[in-house]
């Protein structure tokens, strides 16, 4: 067969024929690969901003107090009736959730090359108080130097200064939604309420705004300061945060630290799992939708061209007593579908790098509600969803077209040519 | 004369099965018919409507496959070829003129003459574009090479459709009532035409007309009637 230039000119010219029927298409084309670029890079945006975030501030790997195993039995007696009595040796109380003797554990898992930095903490849930207004805290106790090497809170201070944290031992860091529930300003002071109802008096030193929620819902004192307002003694600590060297090797890490040490060692990547497999889950329903956006677009085609085919009857009649083969009367219709697409595509191109450009530069309010807040959409940019959005519609359009060509090379040139008179 | 047979139909019977509410409908066209036609002929197939002498041209031209028995076009049975096969027969051997001019509504002159000459890709599009252009020159169209067909006159768009199925030097012109649309000023052009070609190029044509008038320019008159061949006269 010969797929010769005059086939794309005859499809070409009735194309151009039905102008308006094919703008109409072309604008059905158009307008769905525009919607589907614009959502592919809104959920893809908002799922690489996350991840972005988490890999940039939070801590890649997370030593946590729990045990991978519960202790083994010292001694084991079987009796007779079907009880066992198990022996082991520690009998006084011993807290499974923290870290006991951190500052071993901390050199030794500064040892691996792989970790670029680690840092104690410790995590309570307390009651704040500033003036009349009295509510839960998460207060971290932190070692801030080491720590801001992994959270970056310096980068993130809308007031005060991060340095001033480690200058002042009853100094208190909090979250932008804390501070702006307590309507607490730096110098301000206020009082913590623990677990065993110990009252302490810290010191606002600063506000900061990370854009994770969960982050900042949180405040930080220093680790001393935390480890007597939860309790803790001086060698005990709830986590131990690492950051690695060489991000994708933190689930080596992770498996390493506990196998030598048998405390349970979580990755950013497990953490963010549930976080992740919700972006995932909500992208799928959008794509799902903008998919049938592209599928009326497709009828659309279909419809453009079962019109051609119908009132071009006669013309594909005439073609065949011409000499022009079914496979040949097939593919200019094909290649009328495939112009429809292509031109739609490339305008839907067009069109979604604008929308881009705008969503993207539209101010938003953050909601503490989000995962991630920013003053902007954060809109993904890559070349591939253009080539994914175009290759789709190209292809929606194509099977769309098949139809209506076979039944054009369908047509029987005696009934068309007779039925004239 | 040249006594060479150049179309030859052997006991051709065509008949339509219409399904009518389960109830099948047989109804024969042409029950048994046997004829030649020379090279070099000018034929008129004539007869009342409704008497078979369209069906007859389409089976000739192979457009529509006989019930039963034979057409031989170039000593090659076409009604034994596959539809593929017969849409290049078509494209090499045969020019068809209908009623209707036909032409495609999108194309200009030239384009619609230079179309079957591409269609199997046997011509480049120069090629095609200079005896296209020559062809409508011989036909009296030179100055109406880039007019569309709605910017020509029904005389004018039949020349063009002539030109058309002479575009690729057929074996066989076949005209299915190309003067029944003309008014008889134009009609006369295109008998002239027809008598032009026979004479000058030896152009075998074979013309379905019941225009008494044009039948008796030709040079034989087949007349039809209920699907039998009723007379077979040669005229001069």
């Amino acid at each position: 067969m010969i797929i010769n230039r005059h086939l794309v000119t005859i499809a070409f010219r009735q194309l151009q024929n039905r102008r308006r029927q094919t703008f109409l298409t072309l604008l059905g084309i158009s307008v769905g690969v525009m919607v589907l670029i614009t959502a592919v890079s809104l959920m893809d945006g908002l799922l690489q901003s996350f991840i972005q975030k988490i890999v940039d501030i939070a801590p890649h790997v997370i030593v946590s107090g729990e045990r991978v195993k519960s202790p083994v039995p010292d001694q084991l007696i079987v009796s007779g009736n079907g009880n066992h009595v198990v022996f082991v040796k520690k009998v006084n109380r011993e807290r499974q959730d923290v870290i006991k003797n951190y500052p071993r554990m901390e050199s030794l898992i500064k040892s691996d090359s792989l970790v670029q930095v680690v840092t104690p903490l410790v995590s309570m849930d307390v009651i704040g108080m500033f003036g009349t207004i009295s509510q839960p805290v998460q207060l971290f106790g932190i070692v801030p130097f080491t720590e801001n090497e992994i959270e970056k809170f310096s980068n993130s201070m809308v007031s005060g200064k991060f340095d001033a944290l480690g200058r002042t031992p009853d100094g208190i860091m909090l979250g932008t939604t804390v501070a702006k529930d307590f309507t607490a300003r730096v110098g301000d002071r206020m009082r913590i309420v623990s677990q065993s109802g110990v009252i302490y008096s810290v010191r606002v030193v600063g506000i900061f705004k990370t854009g994770i929620n969960d982050i900042d819902d949180n405040s930080y004192v220093n680790l001393r300061l935390g480890q007597i307002i939860g309790g803790f003694s001086p060698d005990e600590a709830s986590d131990l945060y690492i950051r690695v060297n060489d991000l994708p090797k933190d689930g080596l890490v992770a498996s390493t630290i506990e196998r030598e040490t048998n405390y349970k060692a979580i990755t950013w990547e497990q953490k963010a799992a549930s976080v992740v497999a919700l972006f995932k889950m909500i992208s799928g329903i959008v794509y799902f939708l903008v998919f049938f956006v592209i599928m009326v677009a497709g009828f659309g085609v279909a419809n453009v061209l079962i019109t051609n085919v119908l009132e071009k009857s006669r013309d594909i009649a005439i073609l065949k007593s011409l000499g022009f083969k079914r496979s040949e009367i097939t593919l200019i219709y094909l290649t009328q579908g495939l112009i429809v697409a292509i031109i739609g595509a490339a305008i839907g191109c067009v069109l979604g790098f604008l929308l881009i450009e705008i969503m993207s530069s539209i101010p938003m309010a953050s909601s503490s509600q989000s995962f991630v807040s920013s003053s902007h959409l954060m809109m993904g940019k890559n070349p591939m969803y253009f080539v994914w959005a175009s290759l789709f519609a190209v292809v929606v359009s194509l099977v769309a077209a098949v139809g209506p060509s076979r039944n054009a090379a369908k047509v029987n040139p005696v009934e068309i040519l007779r039925g004239e008179r | 004369m040249n006594d060479e047979a150049i179309i030859r139909l052997e006991h051709v019977r065509k008949q339509l099965t219409m399904k009518n509410g389960g109830e099948e409908i047989v109804s024969v066209i042409l029950p048994d018919i046997s004829f030649d036609i020379k090279r070099g002929d000018f034929a008129a197939i004539t007869g009342p409507s409704g008497s078979g002498k369209t069906s007859l041209l389409y089976l000739m031209g192979g457009l529509d496959k006989p019930t039963s028995g034979s057409v031989f076009l170039d000593d090659q049975e076409i009604s034994a070829l596959s539809e593929e096969e017969l849409a290049s027969m078509r494209n090499q051997k045969l020019g068809f003129v209908y009623q209707f001019h036909f032409l495609l509504p999108e194309f200009n002159a030239l384009e619609n003459v230079m179309m079957p000459m591409l269609a199997r890709g046997r011509f480049s599009t120069s090629e095609a574009r200079s005896r296209a252009s020559e062809l409508l020159s011989r036909l009296g169209l030179s100055e109406k090479l880039h007019n569309k067909p709605n910017q020509l006159s029904g005389g004018q768009q039949q020349r063009v459709a002539i030109a058309r199925a002479l575009a690729n030097n057929p074996s066989v012109l076949l005209a299915d009532e190309p003067t029944g649309n003309l008014d008889s000023r134009s009609a006369e052009t295109i008998y002239k035409l027809f008598s032009e070609l026979n004479r000058e190029t030896g152009q075998t044509i074979v013309v379905v007309t019941h225009d008494e008038h044009f039948a008796s320019e030709t040079k034989r008159i087949l007349n039809i009637l209920d699907g039998q061949l009723n007379s077979d006269k040669r005229l001069e």
